[in-house]
């Protein structure tokens, strides 16, 4: 039997979702790609195949799936990490959050586009691109949406903005979309809505914003007295990339301490 | 691998005799999770009470130990008794002809049960903060019945409404609380009442072009008790092969 070959998007950064989600996919025994622009993570990635993309180029996403066919022939799993509202350009890969809220009444059109081509457009180009190889033998793709798509960013609030709620809510209708076009040849397509996780990103936020406040409110209300942890938003995405899902389709699943109910 | 955050620990699963509740326990089992079965019909390894009553499910706790999860896989569209514990699945029941017996007893057995059995168990979870519960709802609290009736949906909607509040009630002390909404899954007594024989159409209108498997939920049930799901709590999860998208 040769090794399942997992994609995952976004996963060079250390302390990052997609990080964890691509150690967790080696343990399962999954070869592994993963895709980002931020190279200097790739050294810490020793037992995957670290290649540079960028996922809101659809020419860059393109090569990028030829290379994993090409190295290890066929795509099993495609999991979708890359987002933000910040961190998400080559340019601005290490910088720290922008300050103050950018909402759609005064965001640029410049944050319009490339927030909703990291987070949305991204994922159209990786599914449509994996997909005729998904489609061979079937599998599993795994979108991370937010619980900015469910209540949207609260204005006043940093670290997030007002075209990533929106884009993330383009990620769910995907989702469902996908399902339904994949389906029939056995690939499943699931999406998970995080609410505030301790990452690497919410530390940066964390550094030049209030500490009790997250982008998405104030971590105080959250039921279940804290925020997240990487590995729990990440076994849950490993989860719904097995055979433990095996009957899931087009669903959002809410990782939120019981924050929104939706 | 197996999932993490399982072994060792202990459950109880009601509605255990048989479909869903029965593949759970063979499940949880095979991660090493210590399970207490419980059901009104008698059965292997089986403790047997009456969920819909009170007293029963003080006397079900007084022989239970301490548990980690709790999984309310009791219910179903049936007017269960515990002199006819395992009926036939009945047809669909017109609003016109929905008799407030057939309405009360299956309020009962599908949202009275989760009700009565997470009242007894919950301060034993948040005595150790820590806990896991698992409801089950239904695709017709989703989209409507049209198999069952009203009085079926309307008590797995109750179960939502249940799960929601008991997340919030028990999120501060380190209790998670979601609901499963399976879709149509091939257990023995749905295979005997006929919807096994589910028309190719419908089956061919499902995005997995399939009809669900009793291990296809269980799966899930171990998802939401591991890691996975610890920080996953007020959630209905859809395991529905596509039929129905949720929220």
């Amino acid at each position: 039997m040769p090794k399942p070959v997992a994609i995952v998007t976004g996963g060079a950064k250390p302390d990052s979702i997609g990080h964890e989600v691509a150690l967790r996919l080696v343990k399962e025994g999954m070869q592994v790609v993963v895709a980002d622009l931020y190279e200097e993570g790739f050294a810490a990635l020793a037992n995957c195949l670290c290649l540079r993309c960028d996922v809101s180029d659809p020419d860059s996403v393109g090569s990028m799936i030829e290379k994993s066919i090409q190295s290890f022939g066929r795509i099993d799993v495609l999991v979708n990490c890359v987002g933000g509202s910040w961190g998400i350009t080559r340019t601005d890969l290490v910088a720290p959050p922008p300050r103050g809220f950018r909402g759609l009444m005064n965001c640029s059109l410049e944050d319009w586009r490339t927030i909703v081509a990291a987070n949305l457009d991204s994922v159209f180009y990786c599914a449509r691109a994996a997909a005729p190889h998904l489609k061979k033998q079937g599998g599993a793709i795994v979108n991370v949406a937010s619980i900015a798509a469910r209540k949207g960013i609260p204005p006043g609030s940093e670290g997030s903005s007002g075209p990533y709620a929106v884009a993330k809510a383009g990620v769910m209708g995907l989702t469902r979309q996908l399902a339904l076009e994949l389906g029939p040849c056995g690939v499943r397509v699931n999406c998970v809505a995080p609410g505030v996780i301790a990452s690497g990103r919410l530390r940066r936020v964390f550094e030049v914003s209030r500490k009790d406040h997250g982008p998405e409110g104030p971590l105080s209300t959250i039921p279940m007295g804290r925020v997240g942890t990487v590995d729990e938003c990440a076994a849950l995405i490993v989860a719904l990339c097995t055979d433990d899902t095996s009957y899931m389709t087009g669903v959002m699943v809410d990782i939120n301490g019981a924050s929104y109910a939706a | 691998m197996p999932l993490e955050g399982l072994k060792g620990r202990r459950a109880l699963v009601t509605g255990a005799a048989s479909g869903i509740g029965s593949s759970i326990v063979e499940r949880l089992k095979r991660e090493g999770v210590g399970v207490v079965a419980t059901d009104i019909h008698p059965g292997n390894g089986i403790e047997v009470a009456d969920l819909t009553d009170a007293g029963d499910v003080e006397r079900l706790a007084g022989s239970v130990s301490a548990i980690d999860f709790l999984v309310n896989a009791a219910g179903g569209p049936a007017v269960v008794s515990r002199k006819h514990t395992l009926p036939p699945i009945p047809g669909a029941i017109a609003l016109e002809d929905l008799d407030e017996k057939t309405w009360s007893a299956v309020l009962a057995a599908n949202l009275t049960t989760a009700f009565l059995v997470c009242r007894e168990f919950a301060p034993r979870m948040k005595a150790r903060k820590f806990g896991r519960i698992v409801n089950f709802a239904s695709i017709a609290a989703r989209r409507g019945s049209d198999r069952v009736g009203a009085h079926y949906a309307a008590a797995k909607g109750g179960i939502i409404g249940l799960t929601k509040t008991l997340a919030l009630e028990l999120g501060p002390h380190g209790i998670t609380v979601n609901a499963i909404a399976p879709g149509f899954i091939k257990t023995p007594r749905i295979e005997a009442a006929g919807w096994g024989d589910a028309s190719p159409a419908f089956i061919e209108s499902l995005p997995l072009r399939r009809a669900g498997k009793p291990g296809d939920i269980a799966g899930v049930v171990a998802m939401l008790c591991s890691e996975a799901g610890s920080y996953v709590s007020g959630a209905t999860i859809d395991v529905n092969g596509g039929w129905y998208f949720g929220p």
